[in-house]
């Protein structure tokens, strides 16, 4: 071969991240370049460093590529956060990646300094994990505890009147278990993993699979090498990452979490879809966190109604496009 | 410590003075973690005594490196050279001085840059929102005083070295 | 291009060789893994990784139990309860023959319930134990013997430094890990106990018997050590019950012992500050191993070493339970010349993902499996494997830590003599990893019961 890129990331080889999104991504890409690239996928860390740290080594070409949470760094990726919040992610990661694909030249990619991304997701969005607390209205949640997904999730839990607790994944499930948390706020696909369904007895999502905000996610190079490719190299990653596969991206999110709610529901769990009045009552009580994140954003001189906006009308006009 | 006299007594007693500051820093993430523990049982935890214990345990361990180095804390394995003379021990402790101070510039200076980044893409802790580079800073002089340790140990074993000479 | 294998074990030779002209372990996994990443991928790509290298290490929170388990410990010692440990496991066994090493077999298993770290516990139990078992003329060899293998008891009962790192190594729940720990911990005690028992039947002269104590004294001993259980009970019972996570349950353990030696006048000012600073030394020695060993790994991945090695093993086509026990041969030789957490954490990284490969793959199921259980079970049943082997480099020759700890302690009993009264307590270890190699269930019973 004559390019060689490690792509470096966090989850485990057999995560349906790398087996389901990274290996048929770097597949097509070496099959484009008629194998002239050649893509090394290093999971779990085994490169060095904590997860935090992929977007910086991506930046000095301690690695070639990387796949990262934005929100590991919070405040790097603020605009493209208008994708996580609750009621702009609605219930739909394929509407959501394609609106971030229009969105990229003209909103989003100013603030990927040092990187050339590959491509942009969310994943099926953050659904509410309840130990054994039915959940019908956000007063079911008043006062409990839940484990915050992102920056703007522990404000999307304290909108509705719950104590946000920080927490690494892994110590979740015993957390779960033992009541030191009364719930989570991620989405279906983390079940089979870490076996959310024996900790928990009721998974909660809104009226048509509606979630309560999603969390982004990258796959970056690093700008020098980019750089200095060849057009044609270049292009084999373009002609891999074009906006087809972005939204096949939001297929297989939507896949494994549809994976992993039907486990929990084969194991007896309670699967409860909020009818669209119960629904709206959501809503509103989450409204302000679109308000607070306008304000806060604003602080860094970004016009945040413009995104919030803008990211909603894409989502529609995308909503059921594949 | 008491042993070395004028300034490398102050240094050794400055780095010692140090570690105990990171000292106080982990009891203060200890009762952190004991307010918060408290506080989930009357009445809710406080949300940021995670990303707090993570750059207060940090902050403190690179405190304790120096005064490690300086009382030669670190484990070495001395069994296959038990029979070595004093002047090839005190080459080889030259040796370790010399690796230990080149290791302390090296990350001083890469982690110089490392602040310098943190500054630039402002890099913040999830809930408090902290500025990372904060923790950064007695991080660095921390580095320096480890270069400052491996200073002394260097100098100390050019000292058993020449008294090995003489003997 | 030379292949990685041999790329590996040059490396490793020269690891070797560094620490063998005492460049302490850390410098020299720093210094090969450091220089092998520059000459590999160029000293601009580590130049850059060391940017943020070091904080990344340091700021996980998993390791943030490590120093508070260590001050926790350091108070402990010196705030007086280590003795009253002593005093009440003597006021029961002491008048036994050889009960008074008995006593101080289960002071260091009571005190391995909160110190992390089994040098701690034997120079804490040694400076408690040691006068009484000369005082009653106990032989030099079973006196500081038991002591020496006690020790290791600060390890194998958890909280314990080595298995926090294991957990993190191979992404296991601590608490699983610690629960999984308690019954071959208990094992030990017994085992140890038993030791002593035979010991003294063979050669009473080392034990002469003494008289149990009054019943006053009984009385004190046993309401005295009440408070430092009821400490364990919140400390380790808070975490069994999941009531709080490891971080937290040690601060509220430090937070306790302070307390108990502020109010039994035990501890004083000039304590704190040395536990901080004993706190300081270990800390920062632990931490700059766990920086070297992450160089380590690094280097070792782009080299592609831990693939060359899997495939290697498998491509022998040893059965798992042969590789197993080679893996442990392996690490009980090593430990002769390395300290616990280093071999942990260079060896645990590379041989885990061979097991996991050898059972058949990471989510393996008992059916079918390489060593007939999940992969989940492997991963506890063989992290205290390895850290009842690692643990027997502290009693063995040439370098036996716990044993130099006690030595310098016991100056009339020459060095021989405390690791021939040590060879006993070293047949009691390998019975007990038989027995764990035999009896997975054994490790994973607590754990099973834990999870309901
Ligand atoms: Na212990
Ligand atoms: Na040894």
């Amino acid at each position: 071969q004559d390019f060689t890129f490690k792509l470096h990331h966090f989850l485990g080889a057999k995560a349906p991240a790398q087996t389901q999104m990274l290996e048929p991504w770097a597949r097509q890409v070496e099959e484009n370049s008629d194998g002239r690239v050649k893509i090394e996928i290093y999971p779990s860390m085994t490169l060095g460093g904590r997860p935090p740290e992929l977007i910086q080594q991506a930046r000095d070409g301690v690695v070639d590529l990387v796949w990262t949470v934005n929100g590991y760094t919070p405040g790097l990726f603020p605009r493209t956060e208008v994708f996580e919040l609750p009621t702009v992610f609605k219930n739909d990661p394929v509407a959501a990646n394609l609106a971030m694909f229009d969105m990229f030249e003209d909103d989003l990619k100013e603030e990927y300094q040092g990187v050339e991304v590959m491509f942009l997701h969310v994943h099926a969005g953050q659904g509410l994990h309840m130990r054994n607390t039915e959940v019908r209205t956000p007063a079911d949640l008043d006062g409990k505890k839940l484990r915050i997904p992102t920056r703007t999730g522990a404000w999307a839990i304290e909108a509705l009147g719950a104590s946000p607790v920080a927490m690494p994944v892994p110590e979740l499930p015993p957390a779960l278990q033992k009541g030191v948390v009364d719930g989570a706020m991620i989405p279906w696909e983390i079940i089979p993993p870490l076996k959310i369904h024996e900790q928990t007895e009721y998974q909660i999502e809104g009226h048509d699979k509606e979630r309560f905000g999603s969390t982004s996610f990258q796959v970056s190079m690093n700008a020098d090498r980019w750089n200095g490719l060849p057009d044609d190299i270049q292009q084999a990653f373009r002609d891999a990452s074009g906006r087809d596969w972005w939204g096949k991206v939001g297929e297989v999110w939507r896949g494994t979490d549809n994976f992993g709610i039907e486990l929990a529901v084969k194991s007896g769990n309670t699967h409860i879809t909020l009818t669209e009045e119960e629904t709206q009552a959501f809503r509103d009580a989450l409204a302000p966190v679109v308000d607070r994140w306008i304000e806060d954003v604003s602080a860094k001189g970004i016009d945040g109604d413009d995104l919030v906006e803008k990211a909603r009308d894409l989502i529609a006009d995308n909503t059921g496009a594949m | 410590m008491n042993s070395r006299p004028g300034l490398a007594g102050a240094a050794a007693r400055l780095i010692t003075l140090w570690a105990l500051l990171g000292g106080v820093l982990l009891l203060v993430v200890v009762i952190v973690n004991v307010v918060s523990v408290i506080g989930g049982v009357v009445w809710k935890p406080f949300p940021g005594d995670f990303e707090l214990t993570e750059i207060g345990v940090a902050v403190a361990a690179f405190a304790f490196l120096p005064y490690c180095e300086l009382i030669g804390g670190n484990v070495t394995a001395d069994i296959f050279t038990a029979r070595a003379g004093p002047r090839l021990i005190a080459f080889f402790k030259f040796l370790a001085s010399l690796m230990a101070l080149i290791f302390a510039c090296i990350l001083l200076w890469r982690m110089y840059h490392g602040l310098l980044n943190q500054k630039d893409y402002n890099y913040t802790t999830a809930i408090l929102q902290i500025p990372l580079w904060w923790g950064f800073v007695p991080i660095l002089i921390s580095l320096a005083l480890l270069a400052v340790a491996a200073g002394l140990s260097l100098r100390d074993s050019l000292h058993s070295f020449a008294e090995a000479k003489h003997a | 291009m030379i292949d990685s294998l041999s790329l590996g074990i040059g490396s490793l030779v020269v690891l070797v060789l560094l620490i063998a002209i005492r460049i302490p372990i850390a410098y020299a996994m720093i210094f090969v893994g450091g220089v092998g990443i520059a000459i590999v991928n160029g000293s601009d790509l580590l130049f850059n990784q060391l940017k943020t290298l070091a904080y990344g290490q340091f700021s996980i929170y998993d390791l943030s139990v490590v120093p508070m388990f260590i001050l926790m410990g350091s108070l402990a010692s010196r705030a007086g309860l280590s003795a009253a440990l002593f005093r009440w496991a003597n006021a029961w066994l002491g008048w036994l023959r050889g009960g008074t090493a008995m006593a101080a077999i289960a002071g260091c298993a009571g005190f391995g319930a909160v110190c992390g770290s089994s040098l701690a516990t034997a120079s804490t139990m040694g400076r408690v134990a040691l006068p009484e078992l000369r005082r009653y003329r106990y032989s030099g060899a079973l006196a500081t013997g038991s002591l020496a293998a006690g020790g290791v008891l600060g390890i194998l009962i958890p909280p314990s430094v080595v298995l926090i790192i294991y957990a993190i190594i191979v992404e296991a729940n601590v608490v699983t890990m610690f629960a999984a720990a308690m019954l071959p911990g208990l094992l030990a005690v017994v085992l140890f106990l038993l030791t002593i028992a035979v010991y003294v039947a063979i050669w009473p002269d080392a034990a002469p018997r003494h008289g149990g104590v009054d019943r006053q004294e009984f009385r004190a001993a046993t309401i005295g050590v009440l408070p430092v259980l009821l400490i364990f009970g919140i400390v380790l019972g808070g975490i069994y019950a999941g009531f709080y996570n490891p971080t937290p349950a040690a601060a509220v353990g430090v937070a306790l012992v302070w307390a108990y030696g502020a109010l039994s006048r035990e501890l004083s000012f000039g304590d704190l500050i040395d536990a901080l600073k004993e706190t300081a030394s270990t800390t920062g020695m632990i931490y700059l191993i766990l920086l070297g060993a992450e160089l380590m790994k690094i280097y070792m991945s782009r080299i592609g070493l831990p693939q060359a090695t899997a495939e290697w093993i498998i491509a022998t086509g040893m059965s798992p339970m042969l590789v197993m026990a080679l893996l442990l041969l392996g690490l009980i030789f090593l430990g002769c010349l390395m300290d616990s957490l280093s071999m942990i954490l260079l060896v645990i990284p590379f041989f885990w993902p061979v097991l996991v490969d050898l059972n058949g793959g990471l989510y393996m199921t008992a059916e079918g499996s390489g060593f007939g259980m999940s992969t989940e079970d492997l991963k506890i049943w063989f992290g205290i494997l390895a850290l009842v082997v690692v643990e027997l480099g502290l009693i063995t020759p040439p370098v036996g830590m716990n044993v130099f700890v006690i030595s310098a302690l016991a100056k009339d009993t020459p060095m021989i003599e405390t690791f021939k009264g040590v060879i006993p307590f070293f047949a009691a270890e390998i019975i007990r990893v038989l027995l764990l190699l035999s009896f997975p269930i054994l490790v994973l019973w607590v754990p099973r019961l834990l999870s309901g």
